[in-house]
């Protein structure tokens, strides 16, 4: 309107994404029973399928972290969206006089930054416990923020579809992350994998976040760690587009 | 006077279903335009093409001159939405729902602070400011979600059935506000199924039915088009057995009600009609207690145009 002064198209977008993000946060994040689970949740499921395994201590806290980070960056964001939709308060954001790319941004950030606070949590409390270094402080800091937002644009982009029940978004994203996590080198190393699995592993971003986290903490990777880095990038690039074209596609 | 929201050919299709069949028309900048039509009718699609939350199937629409689908952006700044549920965040309070609404239309933070403190004390929300709107009243949300809507001082306000539901109290409050706005330059885009209240509010009024509009004109010419919905209402000093069916046998009266202790009988031609209730009258030896002429209500009109019988409508003979 002619009495607001105009800021620039870009930065009124980041404001808008911050913006939700912060509601987000607020509303959903910020939960005593949802920083609880974030905290357990990695830890259960690790004991379960690593305590037993004959692995090093220092090959097991890079996964721990990993999985660390890709549960707790996806988990909250697709289950909360569904909510939205059900009371049409979501609706509120599509209509509003910002990007679609944006609403999903804001999204994706709640997430991103829950993940990567849960993540430094759980590996500030490793450290010292197992006696560990951090070996590549780069690729540490490379490695949550890309992984974070990475995953979280994961659970954004399937929380696309329509559903305004939680569960169903949710049903998808497990089908797709309970997988992931035996063919990312988390518990069995990808040597060890079929040769299947071994392909199966290079279209997974948890390969890559997991091989980065593996740089800084064991001081060896088997990627480049740039070449992860791109490669969670356009995964994350990805995620955002298909998310759209889901949106776009029932919109219709 | 440059348009506020024109639509040429809007249409929106759900597989089989037409949901909005083809409608053109224009909302001039400064008018409350009313939307009015029974369930399932098509209004809150409509609202929904251009808003943005439904890709339109064919036909075009623009909100100031700019193209709902190429200038999406400029369209959606111009206006405020108040969907037909109250989709506030339970969660927060009511100052942080207004703020949040004010942060996503770009309202800078010293306007939108300021803003949001007019427009909760102008709805009588003050004290509640810092409350969690969850725990608020179904007509409280109600003006949560409409100052939400105002948050951005729109061009162009939508309200979808903005008074569903509501007590008179909340309604007259919001009515009040909603023409306060339009005073001060507002247009209004407004869906209802109160006839009554698109009459007391609207300048104009669009009626739609099965996706289609089917009428469009101010509330009293579209009373004054339907004149076979005059109606002479009388009343005799004793009730006649016979009246309803005697008095449809009038050659000038279309239909005869009984309400109450009253007939009212349709005609195109009132002086006619009285001239028969006399005849009647003097025929049977009784005398009259009160005899009115009334002009259509828009609910006739509504029933007129869209065949849909509404409570209160009697039977016929
Ligand atoms: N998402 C959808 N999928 C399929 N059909 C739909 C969808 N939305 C609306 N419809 C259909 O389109 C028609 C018009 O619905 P709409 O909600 O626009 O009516 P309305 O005039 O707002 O009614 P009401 O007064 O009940 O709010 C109805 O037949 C409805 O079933
Ligand atoms: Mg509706």
């Amino acid at each position: 309107m002619a009495q607001c002064t105009r800021k620039s198209a870009l930065l009124e977008e980041l404001e808008a994404a911050w913006a939700i993000a912060k509601k987000d946060i607020k509303i959903y994040y910020l939960k005593a029973p949802t920083l609880m689970f974030a905290i357990l949740f990695p830890f259960a499921m690790f004991f379960a399928f690593a305590v037993g395994r004959e692995m090093p201590v220092a090959t097991l806290v890079p996964g721990l972290v990993s999985i660390t980070v890709f549960f707790s960056a996806s988990s909250i964001g697709p289950s909360a969206l569904p909510l939205e939709r059900r009371i049409k308060a979501y609706d509120r954001l599509v209509c509003a006089p910002i990007s679609p790319y944006t609403v999903m941004v804001g999204k994706v950030l709640s997430g991103a930054i829950f993940g990567l606070v849960i993540g430094s949590i759980i590996l500030a409390a490793c450290l010292p416990v197992f006696g560990l270094q951090i070996i590549s402080l780069p690729g540490l800091l490379l490695g949550l923020i890309l992984a974070s937002f990475c995953f979280s644009m994961l659970g954004i982009m399937l929380a696309m579809f329509p559903r305004e029940n939680p569960g169903d978004v949710m049903l998808l994203l497990n089908f797709i992350r309970l997988p992931l996590i035996f063919i990312s080198g988390i518990f069995i190393k990808i040597e060890m994998l079929p040769y299947w699995g071994q392909v199966a592993s290079a279209f997974s971003p948890l390969t890559y976040a997991n091989d980065l986290m593996r740089l800084a903490l064991e001081g060896a990777s088997a990627f480049d760690p740039l070449l992860s880095a791109a490669l969670l990038i356009s995964f994350s690039a990805a995620f955002l587009y298909i998310g759209r074209r889901i949106d776009l596609k029932f919109r219709e | 006077m440059p348009s506020a929201v024109e639509l040429s050919g809007l249409t929106k299709r759900y597989g089989e279903i037409v949901a909005v069949d083809h409608i053109s028309f224009e909302v001039k900048e400064g008018e409350i335009f009313g939307f009015l039509g029974p369930n399932g009718a098509g209004k809150t699609t409509t609202i929904s093409m251009l808003t943005g939350l439904v890709t339109p199937t064919e036909g075009t629409a623009k909100i100031f001159g700019h193209d709902i689908r190429k200038e999406a952006k400029e369209a959606k700044r111009c206006v405020g939405i108040v969907w037909e549920e109250s989709n506030v965040y339970p969660e927060l309070s009511a100052l942080e729902n207004l703020n949040f609404a004010g942060e996503i239309y770009h309202v800078v933070k010293r306007q939108r602070e300021a803003k949001a403190l007019e427009l909760l004390e102008k709805f009588g929300l003050s004290e509640r400011k810092d409350g969690k709107v969850g725990g608020f009243s179904k007509g409280m949300k109600r003006r949560i979600a409409i100052s939400m809507a105002l948050i951005n001082s729109p061009r162009l306000l939508f309200l979808d059935e903005p008074t569903a539901g509501l007590d008179v109290q909340s309604n007259i409050v919001i009515r009040e506000a909603v023409k306060e706005e339009n005073r001060k330059g507002t247009t209004v885009f407004l869906t209802t199924h109160n006839i009554e209240e698109a009459n007391q509010m609207c300048h104009r009024i669009a009626i739609i039915n099965h996706g289609k509009i089917i009428a469009i004109d101010r509330p009293e010419n579209l009373r004054r088009t339907i004149k076979s919905a005059q109606s002479v209402q009388v009343s005799f000093e004793e009730d006649a057995e016979t009246g309803e069916a005697e008095l449809g046998k009038i050659p000038s009266v279309r239909r005869v009600i009984k309400e109450g202790h009253r007939f009212r009988l349709f005609t195109e031609d009132p002086p006619a009609a009285l001239e028969g209730i006399w005849d009647y009258a003097r025929s049977h030896g009784i005398r009259i207690l009160e005899i009115n002429t009334l002009g259509p209500t828009l609910e006739d009109v509504f029933i007129n145009l869209t065949g849909t019988a509404q409570a209160g409508a009697g039977g016929r003979s």
